[in-house]
């Protein structure tokens, strides 16, 4: 008898060593390099000596503290606001007998494709105290002494963040609505319960791990944002954790960076967010718990709306105008004019295709879109294979050590863009001999940890869901493991591998805080140089940018939409 | 107690409607185990889901204790939780986020009973039901027959004047699904309270009801009690729907004294059952372990000779094909006390009284009609 794969010793150990040393390369190194750069005088790593000065001037600091109670009441802020949408939205259209519910799914996850850092320029052309246009109607009209609305503070960040993170927490939220077994809510109504107690002691409470679980997440984004804070937050003083980062590695008086500082703050919010992903990771199980297995599938009974039919879907058009049309819109405008003007009829004349000529024959602006692409393909790719390999052996396989496998690739969740960015500059000035330094490989790199941790997820999500009888099935039909994987396996999850893979690419393509720290000369991003050409002061050439890039945008977020809903029917049970 | 009337569901969508009920009245009894019985898809669920609210028909009406609950014509319809109902579920819809006493107690805090009566009652209702020691164990840390037991317990405990089951022992295995089927049976006919019981499966329809429904394509097919239904069925449907049957081909030719005289082809025999049938009758009903395998000549009627083409062996039974005249064959299903072997030649007796006369085609159709409508 042949030893076969996955009795041997050698067989138990070998996955396990060779996706922990890759894994261990992409997240323990850069969180040590963290660790060890704050204990040093110089912040660099490598250098002579040790100190503890570094903690002390961060954590003697009142400014220290500020900086903690802003990020906090931003996070929170924006979580519960993008928390209060989400549920609403994903009980509309899961529960209820809303109308025309395929544009109302639509019209909640297409402001997916409105990168972040657009979503802020958008919303301060429009909200802009000075130059707003919404300001500047609503003085005309109203006769208003001064601007109604500040986009620059602290609410009008929450508010632009919590839009965009609406589609995701719809994402998350949806399908525990709609997998919730309907008997468990007739069961309390034949049990003479009616409608609010229903929904206090039942409903409720089968959905808040689900709801924990986004709002853990929420938190988490919240915590770890650098764009739409760093663009409306940086220029008006108001910073949150990432912003303060990417000022203290870029713009810190001294033109000095004050990578020691940076390691020392950094470690403190690790220590939160390493909490956060715990309940977040907690919150999941507790849901996945709670999916009860039913005979038979009774559709559930849509909650009629009766008169707020139409109300309901009005409040998902005023979502949809508030998260992509107007934004877009102006950003439109924007990139027609030669110079920053709000809309009006008199500079309707005025109207140039000059910016947008400039984004398709400047060297600079070609270069970038090559690198986006180049980034952009090569890290998804790389995220989906390797995705696959760790929910495979963390899912199916008897491999030895698979926890941990599965810890260190779910770790990065709680790492800041930002914070990736500086320990990835550590390293590789260390190791500048490989040459990835300035290069696109270290953004690949970057996006690499950044993005496995959603990868595995979802994919440890797809292999969870196909039986494994149906591998069985392959092995007692006498195919080897790399065969089973190849003719059974990889077809019956390919769409939601593609779907997986496609989310990725669309994140990498609007990604901007890793990107922007280890930005060199050859290695701008389309994000990069648009937030360059925004905080320059060219709005018209950064709103031309914008407008390709949601252009991209719009169709790999269809794309991955259709995947998604592909996906459904595929070999998975159930 | 329950009065329905009429019944009618259709379901519509863009392009399909589905007649789920076509049209449907009976009237149970107090302190009856009513069961509705029918292949998937026939309407039995529907029904009941009716009862308890959960499905707003399209036409008929409903009473509970004699109070209207539901009125197409008067536009009436009483939510679910005013009804005076409770419901086991197929899936139990045992609530995770609660203890087992969680969940039984919820009906009675629905009700707002005070929590110290609620702790007696729902003790007692535990005791009953042999789940005492489990009140502050987590529900889904239960095993299926657990979690059975919490559900009845639950729906015990509301005291409404009708217990609705929706295939409550379809989830558990055979030997388990026997044990509560003979739990249940018991429980009922202590507390006494008017159940309506669904189910596909006609031993379990059998062996717990007072009196059965026969539902077939959304239509009430026949009623009756078990052995009403089994010995004396009145349908082609219900004959071979409950048990197995050998419905074979005949024709009335006279009287005789215990029934009437018909010509099969494997010979004359007399049918006792519904003899009144006469001209009309085109079947008669026989079961397999109705027929005597005998070996001499003890009857005067209703004997006859064949050959045993195959045996089945089964431990309680042993099934035997036997090829009698003009090579008909015939079921023969006896205990296993003589074992025989396929070529024997045996000697078969039909007793009169378990030959049935049916009248009208034997229906196979058991598919849910669905009609096109014109968009």
């Amino acid at each position: 008898m042949k030893a076969t794969a996955g009795s041997g010793f050698a067989a138990r150990w070998a996955p396990t060593v060779l996706l922990g040393g890759i894994l261990f390369y992409l997240v323990a190194v850069p969180l040590i390099v963290l660790l060890v750069s704050s204990v040093k005088p110089t912040g660099l790593p490598l250098d002579q000596g040790w100190t503890l000065s570094n903690y002390a001037r961060t954590y003697s600091d009142p400014k220290f503290y500020e900086l903690v109670w802003t990020t906090f009441r931003f996070a929170v802020g924006a979580s519960l606001l993008a928390l209060s949408i989400g549920v609403l939205m994903a009980w509309l259209v899961e529960r209820t007998d809303l109308p025309a519910k395929g544009l109302v799914r639509v019209m909640v996850i297409l402001p997916m494709a409105t990168p972040p850092l657009l979503l802020a320029i958008g919303w301060i052309m429009l909200l802009s105290p000075r130059t707003g246009f919404i300001n500047d109607v609503l003085v005309g009209t109203l006769g208003l002494e001064g601007a109604p609305f500040d986009i620059f503070s602290l609410s009008g960040m929450i508010f632009v963040e919590a839009l965009s993170l609406v589609p995701s927490t719809f994402l998350i939220l949806s399908p525990a609505f709609r997998n919730m077994d309907p008997n468990l809510e007739e069961a309390a109504v034949t049990s003479g319960a009616g409608f609010w107690l229903m929904l206090r002691r039942i409903v409720l409470p089968l959905l808040l791990p689900a709801i924990l679980a986004a709002g853990a997440f929420l938190m988490i984004v919240g915590f770890v944002v650098f764009d739409i804070p760093g663009i409306i937050g940086m220029p008006v003083g108001i910073f949150v954790l990432a912003s303060h980062i990417v000022y203290l590695a870029h713009d810190a008086a001294g033109g000095m960076s004050q990578y020691g500082l940076i390691s020392a703050i950094a470690v403190f919010f690790l220590a939160i967010l390493f909490l956060l992903a715990w309940t977040y990771q907690r919150a999941t199980r507790q849901a996945g718990r709670f999916v009860t297995v039913t005979g038979k599938n009774f559709r559930p009974r849509p909650f009629q709306l009766k008169g707020w039919r139409w109300p309901a879907f009005g409040i998902v058009v005023v979502y949809f105008m508030l998260a992509t049309v107007a934004p877009i819109g102006i950003l439109t405008w924007a990139s027609l004019m030669p110079f920053y003007a709000s809309p009006s009829w008199e500079m309707l004349q005025n109207v140039t295709l000059a910016n947008h000529e400039a984004f398709f024959s400047n060297r600079r602006a070609v270069q970038a879109a090559q690198n986006s692409v180049i980034i952009a393909v090569v890290a998804s790719t790389l995220v989906a294979l390797l995705s696959v390999l760790i929910s495979w052996t963390v899912v199916r396989s008897k491999a030895a050590g698979k926890k941990f496998i599965d810890i260190l690739s779910f770790m990065p969740i709680a790492i800041p863009g930002v914070m990736i960015g500086v320990a990835l500059i550590y390293v590789y000035l260390v190791f500048s001999w490989t040459g990835i330094y300035g290069s696109v490989w270290i953004i690949v790199i970057a996006y690499l940890t950044t993005y496995i941790s959603f990868g595995s997820r979802a994919t440890h999500g797809v292999m969870t869901q196909l039986h494994p009888d149906l591998e069985d099935a392959a092995r007692t039909s006498g195919a080897g493991w790399l065969r089973s994987m190849w003719r059974v396996i990889v077809p019956l999850t390919l769409p939601a591998i593609l779907a997986v893979w496609i989310w990725v690419l669309a994140h990498c393509m609007r990604e901007l805080s890793s990107a922007l720290l280890l930005q060199g000369n050859n290695n701008r991003t389309v994000p990069v140089l648009l937030y360059n050409y925004w905080s320059g002061g060219q709005p018209n050439r950064a709103a031309a940018v914008g407008v390709w890039l949601v252009v991209a945008m719009l169709v790999v977020v269809s794309l991955w939409q259709f995947l998604v809903s592909r996906s459904r029917v595929g070999g998975a049970k159930g | 107690m329950l009065e329905i009337n009429n019944l009618r569901m259709e379901y519509r969508s863009e392009h399909v409607s589905h007649l789920a009920v076509d049209d449907i009245s009976l009237s149970v009894r107090p302190g009856e185990f009513f069961t509705l019985l029918g292949p998937s898809g026939c309407g039995k669920t529907t029904t009941l889901r009716s009862v308890a609210g959960l499905e707003t028909p399209t036409g008929g009406a409903i009473s509970i204790n004699g109070e209207p609950v539901f009125s197409h014509d008067r536009a009436l319809n009483v939510p679910t939780q005013k009804r005076d109902i409770s419901m086991v579920f197929q899936s139990y819809a045992i609530w995770p986020h609660m203890s087992v006493f969680g969940n039984v107690a919820f009906p009675l805090q629905a009700a707002g009973m005070p929590s110290r009566q609620v702790r007696s009652k729902v003790d007692d209702v535990l005791s009953l039901v042999g789940l005492a020691d489990y009140a502050d164990r987590s529900a889904t840390q239960l095993s299926g027959g657990q979690q059975q037991r919490v559900a009845v317990a639950r729906a015990f405990v509301k005291e409404a004047a009708i217990l609705l089951l929706d295939e409550p022992l379809s989830n558990l295995d055979a030997k388990l699904r026997e044990q509560m089927r003979r739990e249940m049976r018991h429980l009922q006919k202590r507390v006494g309270t008017t159940s309506i019981y669904v189910t596909h499966d006609q031993d379990e329809a059998l062996s717990l009801s007072d009196r059965i429904a026969v539902i077939d394509g959304g239509n009430l097919i026949e009623l009756g009690t078990p052995t009403e239904l089994y010995l004396k069925p009145k349908s082609t449907f219900t004959a071979s729907f409950i048990g197995q049957a050998d419905l074979i081909e005949c024709q009335v030719v006279g009287k005789a004294a215990d029934g009437a005289k018909v010509r099969t082809p494997f010979g004359e025999l007399i049918a006792g059952v519904h003899p009144h049938l006469a001209g009309s009758a085109t079947h008669v009903l026989v079961r397999p372990e109705c027929v005597e395998l005998i070996d001499a000549a003890t009857h005067d009627t209703n004997t006859f000779d064949g050959t045993i083409t195959s045996v089945m062996f089964s431990g309680k039974s042993v099934e035997y094909h036997v090829r009698l005249a003009n090579d008909f064959e015939i079921t023969v299903q006896t205990p296993p006390i003589v074992l025989r072997e396929a070529g024997a030649s045996v000697r078969m007796h039909i007793p009169p009284e378990r030959c049935v006369l049916l009248a009208g085609e034997r229906r196979t159709g058991i598919e849910p009609r669905q009609t096109a409508v014109a968009a």
